[in-house]
Protein backbone atom coordinates (compact mmCIF):
# COMPACT_ATOMS: atom_id res chain seq x y z
CA UNK A 1 0.00 0.00 0.00
CA UNK A 2 2.85 2.30 0.88
CA UNK A 3 4.80 1.79 -2.37
CA UNK A 4 1.90 2.06 -4.77
CA UNK A 5 3.22 3.35 -8.10
CA UNK A 6 1.54 4.80 -11.18
CA UNK A 7 3.49 4.47 -14.45
CA UNK A 8 6.61 3.71 -12.45
CA UNK A 9 6.46 6.98 -10.49
CA UNK A 10 5.45 7.57 -6.90
CA UNK A 11 2.29 9.54 -6.25
CA UNK A 12 3.78 12.99 -5.41
CA UNK A 13 6.10 12.76 -8.42
CA UNK A 14 3.23 12.10 -10.80
CA UNK A 15 1.35 15.11 -9.44
CA UNK A 16 4.40 17.32 -9.94
CA UNK A 17 4.91 15.97 -13.47
CA UNK A 18 1.29 16.50 -14.48
CA UNK A 19 1.32 20.05 -13.07
CA UNK A 20 4.45 20.79 -15.14
CA UNK A 21 2.75 19.28 -18.22
CA UNK A 22 -0.37 21.36 -17.62
CA UNK A 23 1.64 24.56 -17.21
CA UNK A 24 3.53 23.83 -20.44
CA UNK A 25 0.27 23.19 -22.33
CA UNK A 26 -1.29 26.42 -21.03
CA UNK A 27 1.89 28.35 -21.85
CA UNK A 28 1.85 26.84 -25.36
CA UNK A 29 -1.80 27.76 -25.85
CA UNK A 30 -1.17 31.32 -24.66
CA UNK A 31 1.79 31.82 -26.98
CA UNK A 32 -0.31 30.72 -29.96
CA UNK A 33 -3.04 32.72 -31.72
CA UNK A 34 -5.54 32.06 -28.88
CA UNK A 35 -3.34 33.90 -26.40
CA UNK A 36 -2.81 36.65 -28.93
CA UNK A 37 -6.52 37.31 -29.24
CA UNK A 38 -7.07 36.92 -25.46
CA UNK A 39 -4.24 39.14 -24.30
CA UNK A 40 -4.28 41.50 -27.25
CA UNK A 41 -0.52 41.16 -27.79
CA UNK A 42 2.20 38.65 -28.59
CA UNK A 43 3.08 36.39 -25.67
CA UNK A 44 6.14 34.27 -25.11
CA UNK A 45 9.46 34.11 -26.97
CA UNK A 46 9.47 34.77 -30.71
CA UNK A 47 10.72 31.27 -31.66
CA UNK A 48 7.43 29.86 -30.43
CA UNK A 49 5.39 31.79 -33.00
CA UNK A 50 4.48 29.52 -35.89
CA UNK A 51 3.15 30.79 -39.19
CA UNK A 52 -0.37 29.95 -40.22
CA UNK A 53 -0.26 26.59 -42.04
CA UNK A 54 -0.86 26.39 -45.76
CA UNK A 55 -1.24 22.73 -46.61
CA UNK A 56 -0.60 21.71 -50.21
CA UNK A 57 -2.20 18.67 -51.75
CA UNK A 58 -0.13 18.39 -54.91
CA UNK A 59 3.36 16.94 -54.48
CA UNK A 60 6.33 19.18 -55.16
CA UNK A 61 8.27 18.47 -58.36
CA UNK A 62 12.00 18.42 -57.61
CA UNK A 63 13.52 17.77 -61.04
CA UNK A 64 12.80 16.07 -64.36
CA UNK A 65 14.30 12.92 -65.83
CA UNK A 66 13.45 13.27 -69.51
CA UNK A 67 9.72 13.96 -69.57
CA UNK A 68 9.16 12.23 -66.20
CA UNK A 69 8.83 14.64 -63.28
CA UNK A 70 10.38 13.34 -60.05
CA UNK A 71 8.37 14.41 -57.02
CA UNK A 72 9.35 14.40 -53.37
CA UNK A 73 6.77 11.72 -52.56
CA UNK A 74 8.29 9.45 -55.20
CA UNK A 75 11.66 9.75 -53.47
CA UNK A 76 10.18 8.87 -50.09
CA UNK A 77 8.35 5.90 -51.58
CA UNK A 78 11.66 4.63 -52.96
CA UNK A 79 13.34 5.21 -49.61
CA UNK A 80 10.64 3.05 -48.04
CA UNK A 81 11.12 0.31 -50.64
CA UNK A 82 14.91 0.30 -50.25
CA UNK A 83 14.60 0.26 -46.46
CA UNK A 84 12.20 -2.69 -46.55
CA UNK A 85 14.38 -4.65 -48.96
CA UNK A 86 17.48 -3.98 -46.87
CA UNK A 87 15.84 -5.00 -43.60
CA UNK A 88 14.42 -8.17 -45.14
CA UNK A 89 17.80 -8.97 -46.69
CA UNK A 90 19.66 -8.51 -43.41
CA UNK A 91 17.03 -10.42 -41.44
CA UNK A 92 16.83 -13.47 -43.70
CA UNK A 93 20.38 -13.60 -45.09
CA UNK A 94 21.39 -16.42 -42.77
CA UNK A 95 18.10 -17.64 -41.30
CA UNK A 96 18.43 -19.53 -38.05
CA UNK A 97 16.09 -22.19 -36.75
CA UNK A 98 15.76 -20.32 -33.45
CA UNK A 99 15.48 -16.70 -34.60
CA UNK A 100 17.21 -13.88 -32.76
CA UNK A 101 17.34 -10.13 -33.10
CA UNK A 102 15.99 -8.61 -36.29
CA UNK A 103 14.98 -11.97 -37.76
CA UNK A 104 12.78 -12.58 -34.72
CA UNK A 105 11.08 -9.23 -35.20
CA UNK A 106 10.42 -9.75 -38.91
CA UNK A 107 9.12 -13.26 -38.28
CA UNK A 108 6.80 -11.88 -35.61
CA UNK A 109 5.44 -9.27 -38.05
CA UNK A 110 4.90 -11.69 -40.91
CA UNK A 111 3.49 -14.48 -38.72
CA UNK A 112 0.98 -12.08 -37.21
CA UNK A 113 -0.05 -10.97 -40.71
CA UNK A 114 -0.33 -14.59 -41.86
CA UNK A 115 -2.55 -15.41 -38.89
CA UNK A 116 -4.68 -12.37 -39.73
CA UNK A 117 -5.05 -13.53 -43.36
CA UNK A 118 -5.89 -17.10 -42.37
CA UNK A 119 -8.44 -15.99 -39.77
CA UNK A 120 -10.41 -14.18 -42.52
CA UNK A 121 -9.85 -16.24 -45.66
CA UNK A 122 -9.28 -19.72 -44.29
CA UNK A 123 -6.12 -21.84 -44.31
CA UNK A 124 -5.61 -22.46 -48.04
CA UNK A 125 -6.74 -19.12 -49.44
CA UNK A 126 -5.11 -17.17 -46.63
CA UNK A 127 -1.71 -18.51 -47.65
CA UNK A 128 -2.39 -17.58 -51.30
CA UNK A 129 -3.46 -14.03 -50.45
CA UNK A 130 -0.73 -13.44 -47.89
CA UNK A 131 2.05 -12.03 -50.18
CA UNK A 132 -0.23 -9.33 -51.62
CA UNK A 133 -1.73 -8.35 -48.30
CA UNK A 134 1.55 -8.33 -46.40
CA UNK A 135 3.19 -6.19 -49.08
CA UNK A 136 0.41 -3.62 -48.88
CA UNK A 137 0.44 -3.58 -45.08
CA UNK A 138 4.20 -3.26 -44.67
CA UNK A 139 4.52 -0.61 -47.38
CA UNK A 140 1.74 1.59 -45.99
CA UNK A 141 2.80 1.35 -42.37
CA UNK A 142 6.45 2.08 -43.16
CA UNK A 143 5.44 5.03 -45.35
CA UNK A 144 3.24 6.60 -42.72
CA UNK A 145 5.64 6.04 -39.81
CA UNK A 146 8.61 7.35 -41.76
CA UNK A 147 6.54 10.43 -42.56
CA UNK A 148 6.51 11.36 -38.87
CA UNK A 149 10.31 11.71 -38.70
CA UNK A 150 11.49 15.30 -38.13
CA UNK A 151 13.39 15.64 -41.41
CA UNK A 152 10.24 14.88 -43.40
CA UNK A 153 8.14 17.88 -44.32
CA UNK A 154 9.19 21.49 -44.34
CA UNK A 155 12.49 21.32 -42.44
CA UNK A 156 14.54 20.20 -45.45
CA UNK A 157 13.65 22.00 -48.64
CA UNK A 158 14.90 23.09 -52.02
CA UNK A 159 14.01 26.46 -53.52
CA UNK A 160 11.95 25.99 -56.66
CA UNK A 161 10.40 28.33 -59.18
CA UNK A 162 9.36 31.72 -57.86
CA UNK A 163 11.28 31.37 -54.56
CA UNK A 164 8.84 28.67 -53.47
CA UNK A 165 10.06 26.22 -50.85
CA UNK A 166 9.54 22.64 -51.93
CA UNK A 167 10.11 20.06 -49.15
CA UNK A 168 12.77 17.53 -50.09
CA UNK A 169 10.98 14.64 -48.40
CA UNK A 170 7.26 14.31 -47.85
CA UNK A 171 5.19 11.44 -46.43
CA UNK A 172 4.40 9.30 -49.46
CA UNK A 173 0.78 8.54 -48.54
CA UNK A 174 -0.17 12.23 -48.66
CA UNK A 175 0.21 12.27 -52.44
CA UNK A 176 -2.97 10.92 -54.02
CA UNK A 177 -1.04 9.07 -56.74
CA UNK A 178 0.55 6.58 -54.34
CA UNK A 179 -2.68 5.52 -52.57
CA UNK A 180 -4.25 5.26 -56.03
CA UNK A 181 -1.41 3.03 -57.24
CA UNK A 182 -1.83 0.83 -54.17
CA UNK A 183 -5.60 0.70 -54.65
CA UNK A 184 -5.14 -0.24 -58.31
CA UNK A 185 -2.70 -2.99 -57.34
CA UNK A 186 -5.09 -4.39 -54.76
CA UNK A 187 -8.10 -4.04 -57.09
CA UNK A 188 -6.42 -5.80 -60.03
CA UNK A 189 -5.22 -8.64 -57.83
CA UNK A 190 -8.74 -9.02 -56.43
CA UNK A 191 -10.21 -9.27 -59.95
CA UNK A 192 -7.49 -11.68 -61.14
CA UNK A 193 -8.02 -13.96 -58.15
CA UNK A 194 -11.76 -13.89 -58.77
CA UNK A 195 -11.44 -14.72 -62.49
CA UNK A 196 -8.90 -17.47 -61.87
CA UNK A 197 -10.97 -19.08 -59.15
CA UNK A 198 -14.38 -19.25 -60.83
CA UNK A 199 -13.67 -18.78 -64.53
CA UNK A 200 -13.96 -15.73 -66.78
CA UNK A 201 -17.54 -16.15 -68.00
CA UNK A 202 -18.79 -17.33 -64.66
CA UNK A 203 -17.19 -14.30 -63.05
CA UNK A 204 -18.79 -11.96 -65.60
CA UNK A 205 -22.16 -13.52 -64.84
CA UNK A 206 -22.02 -11.81 -61.46
CA UNK A 207 -22.45 -8.50 -63.30
CA UNK A 208 -24.41 -9.45 -66.46
CA UNK A 209 -26.99 -12.02 -65.52
CA UNK A 210 -29.57 -12.51 -68.31
CA UNK A 211 -30.52 -16.12 -67.46
CA UNK A 212 -33.89 -15.48 -65.90
CA UNK A 213 -34.89 -12.83 -68.46
CA UNK A 214 -34.11 -15.29 -71.27
CA UNK A 215 -36.12 -18.11 -69.73
CA UNK A 216 -38.92 -15.63 -69.08
CA UNK A 217 -39.15 -14.81 -72.79
CA UNK A 218 -39.01 -18.53 -73.57
CA UNK A 219 -42.05 -19.06 -71.35
CA UNK A 220 -43.74 -16.11 -73.06
CA UNK A 221 -43.35 -17.67 -76.51
CA UNK A 222 -44.62 -20.99 -75.19
CA UNK A 223 -47.71 -19.20 -73.93
CA UNK A 224 -47.23 -19.62 -70.19
CA UNK A 225 -48.04 -16.01 -69.38
CA UNK A 226 -48.15 -16.40 -65.61
CA UNK A 227 -44.71 -17.96 -65.09
CA UNK A 228 -43.23 -15.77 -67.83
CA UNK A 229 -44.34 -12.66 -65.96
CA UNK A 230 -42.59 -13.72 -62.73
CA UNK A 231 -39.42 -14.76 -64.53
CA UNK A 232 -39.19 -11.46 -66.41
CA UNK A 233 -39.59 -9.43 -63.21
CA UNK A 234 -36.92 -11.47 -61.42
CA UNK A 235 -34.70 -11.22 -64.50
CA UNK A 236 -34.99 -7.43 -64.44
CA UNK A 237 -34.08 -7.42 -60.73
CA UNK A 238 -31.05 -9.62 -61.52
CA UNK A 239 -29.88 -7.18 -64.19
CA UNK A 240 -30.31 -4.26 -61.81
CA UNK A 241 -28.34 -6.06 -59.08
CA UNK A 242 -25.61 -6.81 -61.63
CA UNK A 243 -25.32 -3.13 -62.54
CA UNK A 244 -25.10 -2.25 -58.85
CA UNK A 245 -22.32 -4.83 -58.36
CA UNK A 246 -20.45 -3.42 -61.34
CA UNK A 247 -20.69 0.13 -60.06
CA UNK A 248 -19.67 -0.86 -56.53
CA UNK A 249 -16.64 -2.60 -57.99
CA UNK A 250 -15.38 0.76 -59.25
CA UNK A 251 -16.52 2.70 -56.20
CA UNK A 252 -14.36 0.31 -54.17
CA UNK A 253 -11.32 1.61 -56.08
CA UNK A 254 -12.21 5.21 -55.28
CA UNK A 255 -12.94 4.53 -51.62
CA UNK A 256 -9.67 2.60 -51.17
CA UNK A 257 -7.79 5.57 -52.59
CA UNK A 258 -9.53 8.32 -50.69
CA UNK A 259 -9.62 6.52 -47.36
CA UNK A 260 -5.84 6.21 -47.20
CA UNK A 261 -5.09 9.57 -48.83
CA UNK A 262 -7.65 11.40 -46.68
CA UNK A 263 -6.53 9.93 -43.39
CA UNK A 264 -2.86 10.56 -44.00
CA UNK A 265 -3.43 14.10 -45.32
CA UNK A 266 -5.74 14.88 -42.42
CA UNK A 267 -3.00 13.68 -40.06
CA UNK A 268 -0.44 16.00 -41.62
CA UNK A 269 -2.85 18.94 -41.54
CA UNK A 270 -3.76 18.14 -37.93
CA UNK A 271 -0.10 18.25 -36.89
CA UNK A 272 0.39 21.56 -38.71
CA UNK A 273 -2.74 23.11 -37.18
CA UNK A 274 -1.90 21.93 -33.67
CA UNK A 275 1.65 23.26 -34.02
CA UNK A 276 0.10 26.57 -35.06
CA UNK A 277 -2.45 26.69 -32.21
CA UNK A 278 -0.29 25.38 -29.38
CA UNK A 279 3.42 25.26 -30.19
CA UNK A 280 4.37 23.33 -27.04
CA UNK A 281 3.75 19.73 -25.90
CA UNK A 282 0.32 19.19 -27.53
CA UNK A 283 1.93 18.39 -30.89
CA UNK A 284 3.79 15.46 -29.32
CA UNK A 285 0.50 13.94 -28.18
CA UNK A 286 -0.84 14.23 -31.74
CA UNK A 287 2.23 12.37 -32.97
CA UNK A 288 1.18 9.43 -30.78
CA UNK A 289 -2.27 9.55 -32.34
CA UNK A 290 -0.72 9.58 -35.81
CA UNK A 291 1.37 6.48 -35.01
CA UNK A 292 -1.85 4.68 -34.15
CA UNK A 293 -3.64 5.92 -37.26
CA UNK A 294 -0.80 4.83 -39.53
CA UNK A 295 -1.09 1.31 -38.14
CA UNK A 296 -4.88 1.36 -38.32
CA UNK A 297 -5.06 2.54 -41.92
CA UNK A 298 -2.51 -0.07 -43.02
CA UNK A 299 -4.55 -2.73 -41.21
CA UNK A 300 -7.79 -1.55 -42.80
CA UNK A 301 -6.32 -1.42 -46.31
CA UNK A 302 -4.87 -4.90 -45.95
CA UNK A 303 -7.92 -6.30 -44.16
CA UNK A 304 -10.39 -4.99 -46.74
CA UNK A 305 -8.22 -6.44 -49.51
CA UNK A 306 -8.42 -9.88 -47.91
CA UNK A 307 -12.16 -9.56 -47.40
CA UNK A 308 -12.83 -8.52 -51.01
CA UNK A 309 -10.51 -11.26 -52.29
CA UNK A 310 -12.38 -13.83 -50.25
CA UNK A 311 -15.67 -12.55 -51.64
CA UNK A 312 -14.33 -12.52 -55.21
CA UNK A 313 -13.25 -16.16 -55.19
CA UNK A 314 -16.56 -17.34 -53.74
CA UNK A 315 -18.99 -18.44 -56.47
CA UNK A 316 -22.18 -16.43 -56.48
CA UNK A 317 -24.42 -19.29 -55.38
CA UNK A 318 -22.37 -20.11 -52.30
CA UNK A 319 -22.12 -16.65 -50.87
CA UNK A 320 -24.40 -17.45 -47.96
CA UNK A 321 -22.36 -20.45 -46.87
CA UNK A 322 -19.20 -18.36 -46.58
CA UNK A 323 -20.42 -16.61 -43.46
CA UNK A 324 -19.43 -19.55 -41.24
CA UNK A 325 -15.74 -19.27 -42.14
CA UNK A 326 -15.24 -15.56 -41.80
CA UNK A 327 -14.13 -14.24 -38.46
CA UNK A 328 -14.04 -10.49 -38.97
CA UNK B 1 -20.85 38.41 -50.42
CA UNK B 2 -17.61 37.73 -52.22
CA UNK B 3 -16.28 34.44 -53.57
CA UNK B 4 -14.00 34.21 -50.51
CA UNK B 5 -17.01 34.35 -48.18
CA UNK B 6 -18.72 31.54 -50.04
CA UNK B 7 -15.52 29.51 -49.88
CA UNK B 8 -15.34 29.76 -46.09
CA UNK B 9 -19.06 29.04 -45.79
CA UNK B 10 -18.82 26.04 -48.09
CA UNK B 11 -15.83 24.57 -46.24
CA UNK B 12 -17.53 24.94 -42.87
CA UNK B 13 -20.82 23.47 -44.09
CA UNK B 14 -19.00 20.63 -45.85
CA UNK B 15 -17.16 19.55 -42.72
CA UNK B 16 -20.14 20.08 -40.41
CA UNK B 17 -22.70 18.24 -42.50
CA UNK B 18 -20.21 15.55 -43.43
CA UNK B 19 -19.52 14.78 -39.77
CA UNK B 20 -23.19 14.08 -38.92
CA UNK B 21 -23.40 10.67 -40.60
CA UNK B 22 -20.13 9.25 -39.26
CA UNK B 23 -21.01 10.60 -35.80
CA UNK B 24 -24.28 8.68 -35.77
CA UNK B 25 -22.54 5.62 -37.20
CA UNK B 26 -19.77 5.59 -34.61
CA UNK B 27 -22.36 6.04 -31.87
CA UNK B 28 -24.30 3.01 -33.06
CA UNK B 29 -21.12 0.96 -33.41
CA UNK B 30 -19.83 1.83 -29.96
CA UNK B 31 -23.21 1.17 -28.34
CA UNK B 32 -23.38 -2.23 -30.02
CA UNK B 33 -19.85 -3.08 -28.95
CA UNK B 34 -20.44 -2.01 -25.36
CA UNK B 35 -23.62 -4.06 -25.16
CA UNK B 36 -21.76 -7.05 -26.56
CA UNK B 37 -18.98 -6.62 -23.98
CA UNK B 38 -21.62 -6.30 -21.26
CA UNK B 39 -23.22 -9.57 -22.29
CA UNK B 40 -19.97 -11.42 -22.81
CA UNK B 41 -17.08 -9.75 -20.97
CA UNK B 42 -14.67 -12.58 -21.90
CA UNK B 43 -14.90 -11.66 -25.59
CA UNK B 44 -13.68 -8.14 -24.89
CA UNK B 45 -10.51 -8.45 -27.01
CA UNK B 46 -11.94 -9.44 -30.40
CA UNK B 47 -14.98 -7.20 -29.96
CA UNK B 48 -12.76 -4.21 -29.22
CA UNK B 49 -10.50 -4.91 -32.22
CA UNK B 50 -13.42 -5.26 -34.60
CA UNK B 51 -15.01 -2.14 -33.17
CA UNK B 52 -11.83 -0.13 -33.79
CA UNK B 53 -11.68 -1.34 -37.39
CA UNK B 54 -15.33 -0.54 -38.14
CA UNK B 55 -15.10 2.81 -36.35
CA UNK B 56 -12.15 3.68 -38.58
CA UNK B 57 -14.26 2.72 -41.60
CA UNK B 58 -17.09 5.00 -40.50
CA UNK B 59 -14.62 7.74 -39.68
CA UNK B 60 -13.21 7.59 -43.20
CA UNK B 61 -16.47 9.15 -44.43
CA UNK B 62 -15.81 12.20 -42.27
CA UNK B 63 -12.28 12.24 -43.62
CA UNK B 64 -13.68 12.50 -47.16
CA UNK B 65 -15.58 15.61 -46.08
CA UNK B 66 -12.41 16.96 -44.49
CA UNK B 67 -10.46 16.44 -47.72
CA UNK B 68 -13.14 18.26 -49.69
CA UNK B 69 -13.11 21.09 -47.15
CA UNK B 70 -9.32 21.37 -47.38
CA UNK B 71 -9.52 21.40 -51.16
CA UNK B 72 -12.16 24.16 -51.07
CA UNK B 73 -10.15 26.24 -48.61
CA UNK B 74 -6.61 25.91 -49.87
CA UNK B 75 -6.61 24.65 -53.44
CA UNK B 76 -9.77 25.62 -55.31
Amino acid sequence: MKNKKILGCSFPLIIILSVILLVLIIYGLLSGPIGKSLLGQEFGPSWLHVESPRPELAPGILFHIGFLPVTNTMITAWITIILLVLVSFIAFRQPKLVPTGIQKFMEFVYCTLLDFCISIAGEKNGRRFFPFVATIFVFIITNSWLGLLPFYGDSLYVVGEGEKHIPLLRAANTDINIPFALALFSWISIEVFGIRAIGFFHYLKKFFNFDKLGSGFKYLFKGKIKSAFGEIIFGAIDIFVGVLELVSEFIRLVSFTFRLFGNMTAGEVLILVVAFLAPLVVGSLVYGLELFFGFLQALIFAGLTVVWMTMAITPHEQENKREEHSQI
Amino acid sequence: MTAETFKLLAAGLCMGLGAIGPGIGIGILASGALQAIGRNPDARGPIFTNMIITVALAEAVAIYALVVAIIILFVA
